[in-house]
């Protein structure tokens, strides 16, 4: 086990690599001359050419991309060309706001949509489960801004009891701080949660045809125990791979609610880096969120060995 | 199969009759044809129908009673919803009825364009991937890079390069789709391969272009079709969330992204400028997914059961 999550590891050295080089030749193919920015409107062709040759920017694709990958291995993700502060103190004083959101929702999608899709499973062709997958379905359907300003519209201005917009931080306490994420979690986890309870449904479907369950059932245990110990870990594998997949939902959806929400995290970063074309930031924001992305699909692969001791590699 | 029972026979007296057993499966009336088809598969029907009406509404949206959605009226701006502005009017006067019909247009041109061109990029893609194999291990490669870039993020970091027009948001959506199709198209290839059929066809002659062509082309299909119509209900969000986020279209076509865009600044107290586009953006996005939905159970049975 311990050899097959070492390879496993070493499997995602090639494809962050491939978003590398993809990364890169965003910069490299951006539109603007990133010398004749930095030289100014007063320059001489040959103060551009200067800065240009300081730069490394006259030198080979390959060369160049070996040069930034070195820089970003070594934690340096470059300097946005409108602040001119480095891009990993930008994200530093964002990131806060976003892991939080989209903490809260990953905790909230779980709590919600696996008990849902399990008693969906379990009274299978009932209106309960007609009534949870027509939800399922509407949920999917409705784009996260809608769910966000819906939400705001009905809690925040109609009924006041929470606040329309803005965020604060943990330091100042775990109510202010829930209380400001409470209504973009449950927006940006709407289409994850129709998603999450989905797959829970057909799932736990597959397995709770199974002769074992019949046996649990046969044997006297209350129901409660078949679904949620005996069928549920058996039907765990997809339902934690679509969570690992979900979470380029999450991270799609979280640049939208912060904007709805106005809540000062990477996403408003983001679409601040877009206006301006702040090329490195963007850079930086799809580097980190992808090596986000692909380190919680490791996390994923390495929970099913402890998850289903069946598994084998 | 439906179990006889001898009820309507005359039974002489004292003869117990057995308990008339329920049928094990109820008769399945099968109806032929298009609107036969339509009448077994309702969510199909409602989900076909309602976007039909949206493309009717696309297509006449000049004739529906719309001034000029570019419209300046500083005068009359940000009126509530009246006879006069059916759905209000915004910050800058324009008529957010018109716009709202007109914005149908870039929203399914952009969600039928990019299911077509991602659906024909995938499956060309996939079905190289699927069949070469020392092609296999370089596009898969590839393709996993891509696919560990979150979508949206993908689309945004190619509008930041190019400007903002309708024919680039497209490009960019088709480039963030185009790896999930292919991985679902090849894992189909590699399925159909080991078919006792394609082994026929191999062991009797035929050419490999052949093959994928007759046996393994028309079996990717069926799933295509399915697929496509999600990718054209997540390339509509998509789309509005770059109008939304001011990387998608430009300002001056309105699209539904643009239009909630712009009331933005004004929803907590004038909403409608907001709610108009944002109801018709899920009416239409839902009534792909019935369609996809609806498809998915004609198409494959054995997954409609447990999804």
């Amino acid at each position: 086990m311990l050899s097959y999550i070492l390879r496993r590891i070493l499997s995602t050295i090639p494809v962050m690599a491939i978003v590398a080089l993809f990364v890169f030749s965003l910069l490299y193919i951006a539109p603007g001359d990133p010398a004749a920015v930095i030289a100014g409107d007063q320059a001489s062709p040959a103060d551009v050419e200067r800065i240009r040759q300081s730069l490394g920017l006259d030198r080979p694709f390959l060369v160049q991309f070996g040069s930034w990958l070195w820089h970003i291995l070594h934690g340096d993700l470059g300097t946005s060309i409108f602040t001119n502060l480095p891009v990993t103190a930008l994200i530093a004083q964002r990131i806060e706001p976003t892991l939080s959101l989209m903490v809260l929702t990953l905790v909230l999608t779980i709590v919600v949509a696996v008990p849902l899709g399990v008693v969906a499973a379990w009274k299978a062709g009932s209106w309960i489960d007609r009534a949870i997958m027509g939800f399922a379905v509407f949920a999917f359907s409705l784009p996260v801004f809608v769910v966000g300003y819906v939400l705001a519209y009905v809690f925040a201005l109609q009924f006041e009891w929470l606040p329309v917009q803005g965020y604060t931080p943990l330091a100042e306490g775990l109510w202010p701080w829930l209380q400001n994420l409470i209504l973009p979690a449950v927006a940006l986890g709407s289409v994850y949660i129709a998603l999450i309870a989905r797959i829970t449904r057909a799932s736990m479907l597959e397995v709770l045809q199974q002769d074992y369950i019949r046996t649990a059932r046969a044997k006297g245990l209350d129901q409660r125990s078949i679904l949620f110990v005996h069928a549920l870990k058996n039907a765990a594998v997809p339902i934690v791979t679509v969570i690992g997949i979900g979470v380029a939902l999450l991270i799609g959806g979280a640049v939208v609610t912060e904007s709805v929400f106005a809540i000062p995290g990477l996403g408003r970063l983001t679409i601040d880096a877009i206006l301006r074309r702040d090329y490195p930031v963007i850079q930086g924001i799809v580097l980190l969120f992808s090596f986000l992305y692909v380190l919680v699909n490791l996390m994923v692969d390495v929970t099913y060995t402890l998850v289903d001791p069946r598994i084998r590699y | 199969m439906t179990v006889l029972t001898t009820s309507t026979v005359q039974m002489p007296p004292g003869l117990v009759v057995a308990p008339r057993l329920p049928d094990l499966l109820l008769p399945v009336r099968v109806r032929r044809g298009v609107l036969g088809f339509l009448r077994n598969h309702p969510t199909v029907a409602i989900g076909g129908a309602l976007l039909l009406l949206l493309v009717l509404i696309g297509v006449l949206a000049p004739w529906l009673g719309t001034v000029d959605p570019t419209a300046l009226a500083p005068a009359r701006r940000t009126r509530a919803p009246s006879a006069e502005f059916w759905f209000g009017s915004d910050m800058l006067g324009r008529d957010v009825y018109s716009r709202v019909l007109y914005g149908t247009r870039v929203s399914l041109t952009v969600g039928l364009s990019v299911a077509a061109l991602a659906s024909f990029a995938g499956l060309v893609i996939g079905l190289v991937s699927g069949t070469v194999r020392w092609a296999d291990g370089i596009i898969m490669r590839f393709i996993d890079g891509l696919m560990s870039i979150p979508p949206i993020l993908l689309a945004v970091a190619l509008m930041a390069l190019t400007r903002g027009s309708v024919g680039n948001v497209i490009l960019a959506i088709t480039t963030a789709e185009i790896p999930r199709v292919s991985r679902l198209v090849r894992g189909v290839v590699l399925s159909l391969r080991e078919q006792p059929y394609v082994d026929a066809a191999t062991a009797s002659g035929t050419r490999t272009p052949m093959i994928i062509l007759r046996h393994i082309l028309p079996n990717t299909l069926g799933p295509m079709l399915v697929q496509a119509t999600y990718i054209c209900a997540s390339a509509m969000i998509v789309e509005s969330i770059l109008s939304f986020i001011g990387a998608g279209t430009p300002p001056t076509i309105p699209s539904w992204g643009n239009i909630m865009a712009e009331g933005r600044a004004l929803w907590q107290i004038k909403p409608y400028i907001v709610f108009f586009p944002a109801a018709f953006l899920s009416v239409t996005v839902l009534a792909v997914n019935l369609l996809g939905d609806g498809l998915r159970d004609a198409l494959d049975p054995r997954m409609a059961k447990s999804l």
